[in-house]
């Protein structure tokens, strides 16, 4: 049994390690569908660590949870998303605010600071997932950065998704998830902002030409 | 528990009903039969709940207690005098080709949705339920922000969608922290984000989790409430609405999220020293004061002038709620209900303007009083109760609130806590004074900004072109009605409304 948990602990540790690094690659794509193909992805490992710790603590709403992800985030929103990128007259992002060696030089300290904050915390936690906690707050202040360091509406929205896997994680991580009905209302609502501002992408390209938030300038002081 | 349940039926059913009927007037119909229900179940409600205390109902997912009666009678007083003014109001943007008659029943939809999410918001038992009903809410107000469908409103739309969203998923990282620290207490997992639940071992959570997860939803619901830094989204989104939506989320929205936040702090307040949450709840509240009297001084729009007012006045509420005590709570609560009531009927007003005007610009508008006296009059009393001069309630509960921050000071400050010593004695003093005289500088800022604003709009001779009568509709009902209720509240406020607030105010600061 300690053998077990020990290396099922190892196990999600590197399922979380794996989201974490998704999130750079995402951080240093500049193409915008690759950028969909990588959320994909970090979804796929997402549905792999809810399904570990479902194994693991015999925690049947998990396996529900991981299903939802599978199906929500993997399938449908990337394939939402790419129908949206069709639509645009650009495929790349070639300006950003913060270009791409110092991105990924911000998201390492930022996983550093993720660290520390929670190094209070974890103590607390169930043995098997202790340290995902501090991956989880990584990768949502990662997604925070991208929808900041951003201009296109898009991937601003790619942003917007990784940070909600950072949410999930911690969730699945910290507590072995939350209450079902909070779950699923959680993966309704994500599902439904993603429609919508999929539609406001192509609303955005119809009336400014472009989907880049930096045009969005008409309203101020 | 059927008021419970009708609570919830009525605006569900009559967004559905909406999605299939066309006409006007049966959309209108169907939206005052579906209000009035709503506000027969809140009454229930309020009995059930002044007469034998808080209660759970269907099976523990609804938890309704004096602070939730209270908010959902702001709910139903607010979303009524709404429904009446849009009987005109969405007739005539549909007459002006503003929006088009096919799109009206999704502004019904979409309207019943709102007020459906605000609802479960209000009285769900979870915390977790709170959180997917708050997102929820922005969710079905983005597209009513945008419905004009202008490049200005798209922009407002965007920035409303993004801004919130992202600050409430901050506001999720908060609730599974508090989970996460409810997991080694309670022992029936499926429950531990009800409040019910969490309230009597509140004591036991650990105070580290408690305190970060307190942060994490203060910035995410302060961004839904609108409070300076997080802000930015607000005075667009305020701009860009129609005028009974922006009632609703000046009106509602905001004090909903309020209430979450306070949800919150019950919760927070009995493991951590109160000074934690409420030297919080202080420091936003003062920025959100200082930054809005500021902005309101430059204001040349009229919509973004009461949307700036709007932050000044949650700040000046949170003021109230983080210095505490009996006269703080009750001021902030009691604050929440007057500017419910005088910013809905100011964007009333502000919705009439722009229909005879065509412009947002201040400098544009002018001789109201002659082109149309009832709306000048209701732009008045509203600019009069929103600078919080007497005789309207907004006075009594400025009041309260300074009088509380005079007397108790910030809570949490190490000198406050530190009594004894003349030295610290002085300067504790000190330091209240100040921060009076602070809050009293800037709400005579916001005042004078406003009241010059006002008056430029309301005299002088109307442009050429410009209608110079105004006929009596339906719309100005809700209008003399709110006004009304602020003169009154000043002198007597009706005793279930009071025991109410009295009872909020011992939930809060009882521990």
């Amino acid at each position: 049994m300690q053998v077990l948990s020990y290396s099922g602990s190892q196990l999600v540790d590197l399922c979380s390690a794996l989201l974490l690094l998704t999130c750079f690659a995402i951080v240093a794509q500049r193409r915008l569908s690759a950028c969909v193909d990588l959320f994909a992805l970090q979804s796929a490992f997402l549905v792999m660590t809810a399904a570990l710790v479902a194994y693991l603590t015999g925690n049947q709403h998990l396996y529900i949870a991981a299903a939802l992800i599978g199906v929500i985030k993997v399938i449908i929103i990337p394939r939402v998303l790419k129908k949206v990128i069709d639509r645009l007259n650009v495929k790349r992002e070639l300006v950003m605010y913060v270009n791409v060696p110092a991105g990924l030089l911000i998201c390492g300290g930022l996983v550093m600071l993720a660290f520390f904050i929670s190094q209070p915390i974890i103590p607390l936690g169930f043995l098997l997932t202790r340290d995902s906690l501090a991956i989880a707050l990584a990768i949502v202040l990662i997604g925070f950065f991208t929808m900041i360091a951003r201009q296109k509406a898009v991937t601003q929205l790619v942003g917007f998704l990784v940070l909600e896997n950072g949410l999930f994680l911690g969730a699945t991580a910290a507590t072995y998830g939350m209450p079902l009905i909070v779950e699923l209302g959680v993966f309704f609502d994500v599902l439904i902002a993603t429609l919508i501002a999929g539609i406001y992408t192509n609303r955005l390209q119809d009336a400014f030409d472009s989907v880049d938030t930096n045009q969005l300038t008409v309203l101020k002081e | 528990m059927i008021e419970v349940a009708a609570l919830m039926i009525a605006p569900l059913f009559a967004g559905g009903l909406s999605l299939v009927v066309h006409r006007s007037a049966l959309l209108h119909a169907i939206n005052l039969m579906s209000m009035g229900t709503l506000v027969a179940a809140e009454i229930m409600i309020t009995r059930t709940v002044l007469r034998d205390g808080p209660f759970t109902a269907l099976d523990q997912l609804v938890y309704l207690d004096a602070l939730s009666s209270f908010i959902l009678f702001i709910i139903g007083a607010v979303g009524l005098a709404c429904s009446f003014y849009m009987r005109s109001y969405m007739d005539e943007q549909v007459a002006r080709g503003m929006i088009a008659p096919t799109r009206l029943n999704l502004f019904f939809f979409l309207f019943h949705m709102f007020l459906l999410a605000m609802v479960v918001a209000t009285i769900a038992n979870s915390v977790g339920v709170q959180w997917v009903a708050i997102e929820a809410t922005t969710l079905a107000t983005t597209f009513l922000i945008a419905f004009w469908r202008r490049r200005e409103s798209l922009e407002a739309g965007w920035k409303y969608l993004i801004l919130c969203s992202v600050g409430i998923s901050l506001a999720l990282f908060g609730v599974v922290l508090l989970y996460y620290s409810s997991l080694h207490v309670l022992s029936d997992v499926s429950q531990a984000l009800n409040v019910t639940q969490l309230l009597p071992v509140a004591d036991r959570l650990n105070p580290h989790v408690l305190k970060l997860a307190f942060i994490f939803i203060l910035v995410g619901y302060g961004t839904k409430v609108g409070l300076v830094p997080m802000h930015s989204w607000l005075p667009d989104a305020y701009t860009e609405a129609l005028a009974p939506v922006v009632a609703m989320l000046a009106g509602v929205l905001e004090v909903v999220s309020v209430y979450a936040i306070l949800r919150m702090r019950m919760i927070v307040d009995h493991a951590v020293p109160s000074g934690f949450t409420g030297g919080l709840l202080v420091l936003l509240g003062f920025s959100s004061l200082v930054t809005a009297a500021l902005f309101i001084l430059i204001q040349h729009n009229y919509k973004r002038l009461f949307a700036y007012s709007s932050i000044e006045h949650m700040g000046i509420a949170m003021i109230g709620f983080g210095v505490g005590g009996p006269l703080g709570t009750f001021g902030g609560l009691f604050h929440l209900l007057n500017h419910a009531f005088a910013k809905s009927m100011a964007f009333f007003a502000a919705g009439n303007i722009h229909r005879r005007y065509h412009t947002m610009e201040i400098g544009h508008v002018q001789g109201l009083a002659v082109a149309q006296p009832w709306t000048a009059m209701a732009l008045m009393i509203s600019g009069l109760a929103l600078s919080a001069l007497p005789p309207f309630a907004s006075f009594a509960s400025e009041v309260q609130v300074v009088t509380a921050l005079a007397s108790q000071g910030i809570p949490g400050m190490p000198f406050t806590s530190t009594g004894g010593m003349v030295s610290f004695a002085l300067s504790d003093q000190f330091s209240r004074v100040g921060l009076a005289t602070v809050f009293l500088l800037f709400a005579v800022l916001a005042f004078a900004g406003l009241i010059y604003r006002m008056t430029r709009m309301v005299w002088g001779t109307p442009p050429e072109g410009i209608l110079r009568e105004e006929t009596w509709t339906l719309g100005h009902l809700p209008i003399i009605l709110l006004a009304g209720a602020l003169v009154v509240f000043s002198f007597f406020l009706p005793p279930p409304i009071r025991q109410l607030l009295e009872q909020a105010t011992m939930l809060l600061v009882i521990q």
